[in-house]
């Protein structure tokens, strides 16, 4: 039987993916919660790379240069939410606020 | 000398340092910016000596390009920028030490700041290998070692307000801009099948690609480069980075973050212009961007009176010079070209580079004399400091292209190749932006030589190490002499 998931359906989820989380980048005001939408958006690409890496058969196997991108992704990200997660916590020290609208001493 | 040892050379470097700091009792841990600086000086000579292998195969260079003089000349920009950055930190580590004070007892007095000499060399590390990026994973790879790295630098004064303020900012909109980039990277393997720009050029060259898709995957990986080298509308985390980063570190992601940020945008755009199906409306798209670029950053930084974010807009107004060149690149089919975007894009680097650190690095030997970085806090400093003046001056009239300095010939270049490529809407605008920028950049300088000094402030002279006068000077001499002879610059290119 052939298999009723296309290459479609997961690009389709992909984007839904993206766009959630950057809806929720630009919306949200918790730099946690953007933080994560900003993970989604990564795994958002990590989704779309296996799709087209499974779906771009090459000589009975899958393309798998796509494949290893995302675990360089994985890495990478693993990495910013470090160094990410400890620039937040110092500045809660300081302003003792996550809220992104009350970080604003800068202005035009 | 394989050219790939200079990169594990820098990232060696970085790891001695961050050992000698951890292990070696140093009295005065200023030191170990002597050993970064002093290696990087070895690595820029090496430079000149490396030589490319006869055979490219095997699985490394997939990764990395081989015999190709723009890399080399972006990586001298990188070692040059980082080996100037680490002169910057050391006149400027008083105020650091200031921001992050410990308060544990018995520890050493000058605590936490070993790592701020170590981090600008893994950065150097990431921007040269981004310079000889040729596969989507190492130009991922090489472009995300810089920015961990410059979010740690840029937050680096934890109990700074203003400087954690910067580095949040500049980590979430580093991160969009990675997201944005990487689904764009996503599209471009989905539709081209391979994650090599040669293949990827060939590819996108087929008339049978659809061209919608193509676009959408260029969209998306413009929006994550825009982002990096601060064109509008995506420059808008610039102003408020540059303002809260301690100012080495400013300097640092304005040139060296920028010119490898155009290195890769080069090397990324070429397949996308190479497509004779995508050649016209990618054009299209860099010239509104170059546009919007030179209009936000020269007229916005009219009314700045921080110097700091005036330059955080002069950053963004060059952008916009370099945007435009990239937007005269010509169709493969066009006649003869005797200037290419590549030459005229490293050229305006290369002397961005000179006039940018000068100002910077008289702001940095200024900041521990002179509170604050205000527009006003410079009024008369010719009278306290003529070479320091003369320094800024020079830089200024760079910066805004005055006949004689090095700036002049790369905002030339910029403009012989639109004349050359006809793009007179592009040329009409670049025009406006470099008048506005005259009057911004010497008002300035006229404040320095025609107002007195603050009423409040001492007339003491102000100490200058031997070192920052001998790379002010340096810098003075190179501005000079490739304003009267930009071969200086143009041979280096190749």
């Amino acid at each position: 039987m052939e298999s009723a998931l296309t290459l479609n359906h997961f690009l389709f989820v992909s984007a839904a993916l993206f766009a959630i989380g950057l809806a929720g980048v630009l919306l949200r005001r918790n730099l946690i919660i953007i933080f994560m939408c900003l993970e989604l958006m990564l795994a958002a690409a990590n989704l779309t790379l296996v799709a087209f890496s499974r779906f771009n058969v090459q000589d009975g196997h899958p393309h798998y240069d796509g494949q290893v991108l995302l675990f360089f992704i994985i890495t990478v990200a693993a990495a910013e939410v470090a160094v990410g997660l400890a620039i937040i916590v110092a500045l809660f020290r300081t302003k003792e606020t996550t809220d992104v609208t009350k970080v604003n001493s800068m202005k035009y | 000398m394989p050219v790939y040892y200079l990169e594990i050379i820098v990232v060696a470097l970085g790891l001695v340092v961050l050992m000698v700091d951890a292990f070696v009792k140093l009295e005065d841990k200023r030191s170990l910016a002597w050993i970064g600086i002093l290696g990087l000086a070895v690595v820029f000579a090496l430079l000149f000596k490396v030589e490319w292998p006869a055979s490219t195969e095997g699985a490394f260079w997939r990764f990395y390009s081989s015999g190709d003089s723009l890399a080399l000349f972006f990586k001298g920009i990188a070692v040059l920028t980082t080996l100037i950055v680490l002169v910057m930190a050391i006149d400027y580590s008083p105020i650091i030490l200031k921001q992050i004070a410990n308060p544990e007892p018995g520890a050493h007095p000058q605590a936490g700041l070993g790592e701020c000499f170590a981090l600008p060399l893994f950065a150097c590390a990431g921007l040269m290998w981004m310079a000889s990026a040729n596969n989507l994973v190492s130009i991922f790879v090489s472009l995300e070692t810089v920015t961990i790295a410059f979010y740690i630098m840029v937050a680096y004064l934890r109990r700074n307000v203003g400087s954690l303020e910067a580095g949040v900012k500049y980590l979430i909109l580093g991160a969009l801009s990675t997201g944005f980039l990487v689904y764009g990277f996503a599209w471009l393997f989905g539709i081209t099948g391979s994650m090599q720009l040669s293949e990827i050029a060939t590819a996108l060259a087929n008339p049978e690609l659809n061209p919608t898709v193509a676009l959408f995957a260029f969209a998306l990986i413009l929006v994550g480069l825009a982002f990096k080298i601060g064109a509008t509308p995506f420059h808008l985390w610039i102003p408020d980075v540059y303002q809260g980063a301690p100012t080495p570190i400013t300097a640092f992601l304005s040139v060296g973050s920028k010119a490898a940020g155009f290195i890769i945008t080069l090397r990324l755009l070429a397949p996308f212009l190479g497509s004779p199906a995508l050649f016209e409306k990618v054009v299209l798209i860099l010239t509104v961007l170059a546009v919007l670029t030179l209009l936000v950053g020269n007229l916005a930084a009219l009314p700045q009176k921080n110097f700091k974010r005036l330059l955080a807009y002069s950053s963004i107004a060059h952008a916009g010079f370099l945007v435009m060149a990239l937007a005269c690149s010509p169709h493969e089919t066009g006649g003869e070209i005797t200037l290419s975007p590549d030459t005229v894009i490293a050229f305006y680097l290369g002397a961005y580079l000179l006039m940018t650190l000068l100002a910077f690095l008289v702001m940095t030997t200024l900041r521990t004399t002179i509170p604050g970085e205000e527009r006003d806090s410079y009024r008369g400093l010719a009278k306290r400091s003529p070479f320091l003046a003369f320094a800024l001056l020079i830089s200024m009239a760079s910066l805004a292209g005055v006949p004689l300095t090095a700036g002049f010939f790369g905002k030339f270049f910029v403009f012989a190749l639109a004349v050359e490529s006809q793009q007179w809407t592009l040329l009409v605008f670049g025009l406006i932006g470099a008048a506005a920028g005259f009057y911004y950049y010497l008002k300035i300088a006229v404040s320095m030589y025609l107002s007195d000094p603050p009423q409040d402030s001492d007339a003491a002279p102000i100490s200058i190490t031997p070192l920052t006068r001998i790379t002010l000077l340096a810098l003075i001499v190179l501005i000079l002499l490739a304003g009267v002879h930009p071969g200086v610059i143009l041979g280096l290119i190749g």
